[in-house]
């Protein structure tokens, strides 16, 4: 979606647009499927915030969602081989459960997003920096394994896998089933990238030979 | 007793408070990570996020309930797609109303969600876990930890966990270079004591969907099926669980095996080829879901597909190393 186009919506959520716009907006909306699936977003976050907080959604939210982001400092360079302290693995079980008691009481969070200033620079093209040129021409330093481990070794050149698209079907059975051995946080990445994931690249409609299909 | 009394044991009361306060040791960052996984498996939570990954920004609710020991869960997407994810109990469903198809999966009661190994001495040796600022996010006091990896192997995070619940306000994913490549930020997060049946329920129609499920627990045709492991892993990672089942529409068993670091985790299936010819032209496929990555080859006539919130070349190189050999001492089938 070009940016004149998301603006023109942004304007039409926030009621700015003149009405002629808004006439021929409403009647692109009712045969473009992406532009009204962008609209739904806008109608629902704002019907969600403003129900519970009675904040207006600044309808710019996802270009200033994108900016922050690749503004955002790098997390720091691959860190220095060191052995964290031990005794930080001692866990004390007991703080967990001290937290869950604390809890009991029905505890509320509400804010605002999109607070966070916008780029102030062209950040895009390191986000998308392949990890793959690194991770092919760099032998783990033998001082970052572990005892037991291989000194060192590079990981083995592999015929380049073509981008493939995976029947939808089938790749939910994997995602369903590595959700369920992820870690929490993990889990909730993974499934909520499914979730939202595009359809039309996902998959195809391809039958899964020897479905077991039931009907409800 | 008199006052003058009262008064000596208040006074004492009050230092013995002050003196155990004093004492309390502060969580160090690997603990906050112990009391955020606690508090994500444990408490019951009605949230509304914005998940942000490779440009895209998407809204989505999730509701997490623990009653009686059954976990339920529901993530919904807001947005066009409409797809849900609903869990209850050991029964996992995928709604995929793009499809008109819903993946209903029955896990083995033995396995659980809240059964991720806890962070250990050697995950400490792959990443840097500090907590490097406490700051007000949207009017919470939250503990700024980030998890940084020490080599190209697996990705870090960046975590604003809220100062009296721990749950985690605000999550980025960075990858070996730090650098944000998946974001979620609560835009609304309840914590209640009772959440109703109903909030479990799908909001999508299925009528006329077509219902993918799988079979019965195949344990003995698994009996008689290669011992499947990996020849060599990544430095940190380990195979923690293998078992067998049947996926929803697969036609046989699938072998599932589980390696992790203690942070990250990387699932292997291996199921039998069923059309060699076919996919000899795609014997090395890869494929993304947001920031996790999947890669399938075929080993030994059977295709062995690998899944993991690690980068591109971890899974490739895991799912390269998968073998059908005898057994090494040790491991034990779950």
């Amino acid at each position: 979606m070009n940016e004149e186009l998301d603006s023109q919506l942004s304007a039409m959520f926030d009621d700015e647009l003149p009405a002629a716009e808004c006439e021929l907006l409403a009647r692109r909306l009712s045969r473009d499927e992406q532009l009204k699936a962008r609209w739904g977003r806008y109608a629902v976050i704002g019907a969600t915030i403003r129900a519970e907080r009675g904040v207006p959604l600044n309808a710019a939210l996802a270009r200033k969602v994108n900016a922050a982001i690749l503004a955002e400092p790098a997390l720091g360079a691959v860190a220095t081989p060191q052995r964290a302290p031990i005794s930080a693995w001692r866990w004390r079980k007991g703080v967990a459960g001290l937290a869950v008691a604390a809890g009991v009481a029905t505890v509320s969070i509400f804010w605002l997003r999109g607070q966070t200033p916008l780029a102030t620079g062209p950040v895009a093209a390191r986000v998308a920096a392949p990890v793959q040129q690194v991770l092919a021409a760099t032998p783990v330093a033998a001082s970052s394994a572990p005892a037991g481990q291989a000194d060192s070794y590079v990981v083995p050149r592999t015929p380049a896998g073509r981008s493939v698209v995976v029947p939808i079907t089938e790749l939910a059975n994997y995602v369903v089933a590595h959700s369920a051995v992820s870690s929490p946080v993990a889990r909730r990445n993974l499934l909520s990238a499914f979730m939202t994931s595009d359809p039309g690249a996902a998959g195809t409609e391809e039958p899964l030979e020897a479905a077991r299909s039931n009907a409800q | 007793m008199r006052s003058s009394e009262k008064l000596a044991v208040a006074a004492l009361a009050w230092a013995l408070t002050a003196a155990a306060l004093a004492d309390e040791p502060k969580n160090t960052p690997a603990q906050w990570l112990e009391r955020m996984n606690h508090a994500l498996t444990t408490r019951n939570y009605d949230g509304t996020f914005s998940h942000w990954q490779g440009g895209r920004v998407e809204m989505l609710r999730i509701i997490h309930r623990v009653q009686d020991g059954t976990v339920s869960e529901r993530l919904a997407s807001l947005d066009g797609s409409g797809r849900e994810f609903i869990r209850t109990g050991a029964n996992l469903a995928c709604y995929l109303p793009d499809k008109r198809t819903v993946v209903v999966e029955q896990r083995p009661p033995r396995e659980s969600l809240v059964g991720f190994p806890a962070l250990n001495e050697q995950a400490a040796s792959f990443y840097d876990i500090r907590e490097v600022a406490r700051m007000r996010l949207n009017r919470r006091d939250t503990h700024v930890i980030t998890v940084a990896p020490r080599d190209e192997f697996r990705y870090g995070y960046r975590l604003w966990l809220d100062d009296s619940t721990a749950m985690p306000l605000k999550t980025q994913l960075c990858d070996a270079h730090g650098h944000v490549i998946e974001q979620v930020v609560f835009a609304s997060l309840t914590l209640s004591p009772h959440i109703p049946d109903s909030a479990f329920k799908p909001e999508v129609s299925t009528e006329g969907f077509q219902w993918l499920r799988n079979g019965p627990d195949p344990q003995g045709a698994v009996a008689a099926a290669p011992a499947w492991y990996a020849l060599r892993l990544p430095p940190g990672f380990r195979m923690t669980v293998r078992s067998a089942q049947r996926l929803p529409g697969a036609a046989g068993p699938v072998d599932h095996l589980v390696f992790t670091d203690g942070v990250a985790s990387v699932s292997v299936f291996v199921e039998q080829q069923l059309r060699p010819s076919a996919e000899q032209g795609a014997a090395a496929q890869s494929a993304t879901v947001g920031s996790s990555s999947t890669f399938s080859t075929v080993v030994d006539g059977h295709r062995v597909t690998a899944v993991g919130e690690v980068p591109p070349d971890t899974v490739r190189f895991i799912a390269s190393q998968v073998k059908a050999q005898e057994e090494p001492a040790g491991l034990q089938r779950h």
